[in-house]
């Protein structure tokens, strides 16, 4: 009996020695000399610690192995510092990567975020992005637009609560009792931690702009690309961008029942955010009637029926007809009448001039001539330069 | 920087440096004082000995230097500098990591900002592969975590 006992063991010690090739862990001698409280100890763990050692080491960090199932991902600096002990652009101190990330452009940023998860949480960060949102996107993107994507991010906030609501429970079971990387994993994604961009990072706004896939409002000079009947005016739209043509589409409220056509291909010159936060169909009340006086610059709202959107004209304030323009005998301001002049029709058209009054103003006209609404004071030099610039070559009818 | 005399002039006061595997330098003040650490030490009154560097070695010390003394000259052009700039900042990562440390240890600005800009344009116009060969990253995404960092990155490798 106690022959076979000793050539059991002895085998057994052949085993353990033929099995690594490299120096077997500290614990295998303790093996050696207690066979028989190895064998009570064993479990499936140690056996597979075992095979795994048998591996070339470069593979696989000696932690023990409980602990690489339980703790999340290692970090991935471990993992980058590359064998021969060179430095990794991971090394570097925050202030230099923070350094390196701000001098890049937005789609190599988003590439740098694709590298690693470490540097993906650097990537992400809104204060990199900040940057980049107000070079490209300050001009165009107003309060509203802010408010849109408000509206925008919640809806899709509610919508990915509503699909981990689903499955939480039963994936958070299943990880507890199995705990296995691809279920982990899994459980990572639904909970959207790790490397998912959350919804309302800059980033996340930065990309939906770019890629067109979120529509914003915003306004429209000259619309319908220099329509004769929609010059020097500016209308609301719902405009998304192309990246591949660096323009936008428009998409104009119906004039009616009749819907507008999309516009494509409108440049950043023809686009502003809305100076003022009046809806397309509100009238807008104007607040500087009293001070206006010949050679303002202003803005109009005009629609040709009470059923279409108003769009804004611009027009300069002109002289009375009893006044002969000499600045010094000039009382156009005493009085009530304002005289609005629109220098781009030839001085017999009908849209050359409209008078309104200064008191009472709110929205004049009739169905013939359209209908005159609020007034905006033009006094920022930018808002005139570029209604100037978009001056028609010809004068109209 | 020093008012007076121009770097050139020998009577300039200097500064003895010593790197971290004991090589010396001297420089003159107005080449040191490019570096803030120096420029303060220089303000407060300098001690006597050597100023020891323990996280800078000789040869990244000799460049950072040699970049001070180009810097500090009265006389350079604007396009001579930017033209050594590009010279000086075309090394092979290890150097430029060494420099790059160094500056930010010696808070030298300009040249920490002439390094972070070399390693940005190594990364501009690449791939997240591309940027992983570049700098020897591994990848530790998981599959799933990929495929969501892939079709975001659609749009930065896109038109």
């Amino acid at each position: 009996m106690l022959l076979y006992f000793l050539i059991t063991c002895f085998s057994f010690i052949l085993f353990i020695k033929s099995l690594p090739l490299k120096p077997l862990p500290p614990w295998a001698d303790e093996m050696r000399l207690l066979p028989l409280r190895f064998w009570k100890d064993l479990s499936l763990f140690h056996i597979s610690v075992l095979i795994k050692n048998t591996l070339p080491s470069s593979y696989l960090p000696l932690v023990p192995y409980n602990m690489s199932l339980i703790k999340k991902s290692l970090s991935s600096k471990v993992e980058n510092v590359a064998e021969t002990e060179e430095m990794s652009v991971l090394d570097l101190p925050e202030l230099a990567l923070e350094c390196i990330l701000e001098r890049l452009p937005p789609a190599a940023l988003c590439s740098t975020a694709a590298v690693c998860s470490s540097l993906r949480e650097r990537c992400l960060s809104d204060h990199l992005w900040e940057k980049h949102m107000k070079r490209k996107w300050d001009s165009i993107i107003g309060p509203a637009a802010y408010r849109e994507w408000q509206w925008y991010i919640a809806l899709r906030r509610d919508s990915n609560n509503l699909k981990q609501g689903k499955h939480k429970g039963l994936m958070r079971l299943l990880s507890l009792s199995w705990p296995f990387s691809s279920f982990r994993s899994k459980v990572n994604d639904t909970g959207k931690q790790r490397s998912s961009l959350p919804v309302d990072s800059i980033m996340a706004w930065y990309l939906a702009l770019e890629t067109g896939r979120f529509r914003f409002p915003a306004q429209v000079y000259n619309r319908e690309n220099g329509n004769v009947g929609f010059m020097l005016s500016c209308y609301d739209a719902e405009v998304s961008y192309d990246c591949r043509t660096d323009t936008f589409q428009a998409r104009y409220p119906p004039h009616g029942r009749r819907a507008a056509a999309p516009e494509n291909g409108v440049p950043w010159e023809r686009l502003r955010a809305p100076p003022v936060d009046t809806p397309p169909h509100d009238l807008h009340i104007s607040d500087s009637l009293h001070e206006l006086h010949p050679g303002n610059h202003i803005e109009i709202q005009w629609r040709r029926n009470k059923e279409f959107p108003y769009g804004w004209w611009y027009g300069v304030v002109g002289h009375l007809e009893s006044c002969d323009g000499n600045e010094n005998y000039c009382r156009c301001q005493n009085s009530d009448t304002v005289v609005l002049e629109f220098n781009h029709y030839t001085p017999g058209s009908r849209w050359r001039r409209t008078i309104i009054n200064r008191k009472d103003h709110r929205e004049e006209g009739n169905e013939a001539d359209g209908f005159y609404g609020g007034i905006r004071k033009l006094k920022n030099e930018n808002e005139i330069s570029t209604w100037k610039r978009l001056w028609p070559a010809e004068v109209l009818e | 920087m020093s008012s007076s005399s121009s770097p050139m002039q020998s009577t300039g006061r200097k500064l003895k440096l010593k790197s971290k595997d004991d090589e010396t330098f001297e420089v003159e003040e107005a080449v040191a004082v490019k570096s803030q650490i120096f420029k303060y030490m220089v303000e407060d009154g300098v001690s006597n000995g050597p100023i020891p560097l323990p996280n800078v070695n000789g040869k990244t010390l000799a460049r950072v230097l040699q970049w001070c003394q180009k810097h500090a000259d009265p006389t350079i052009t604007e396009d001579e500098l930017n033209k050594y700039d590009a010279g000086f900042i075309d090394v092979d990562q290890a150097v430029l990591y060494d420099l790059l440390m160094a500056a930010n240890y010696l808070n030298i600005e300009e040249l920490l900002k002439l390094a972070c800009m070399r390693v940005a344009d190594m990364i501009k116009g690449k791939s997240p592969d591309e940027i992983r060969r570049t700098f020897n990253i591994k990848n530790d995404f998981t599959p799933e975590e990929e495929e969501e960092v892939r079709k975001e990155n659609a749009w930065a490798l896109g038109p």
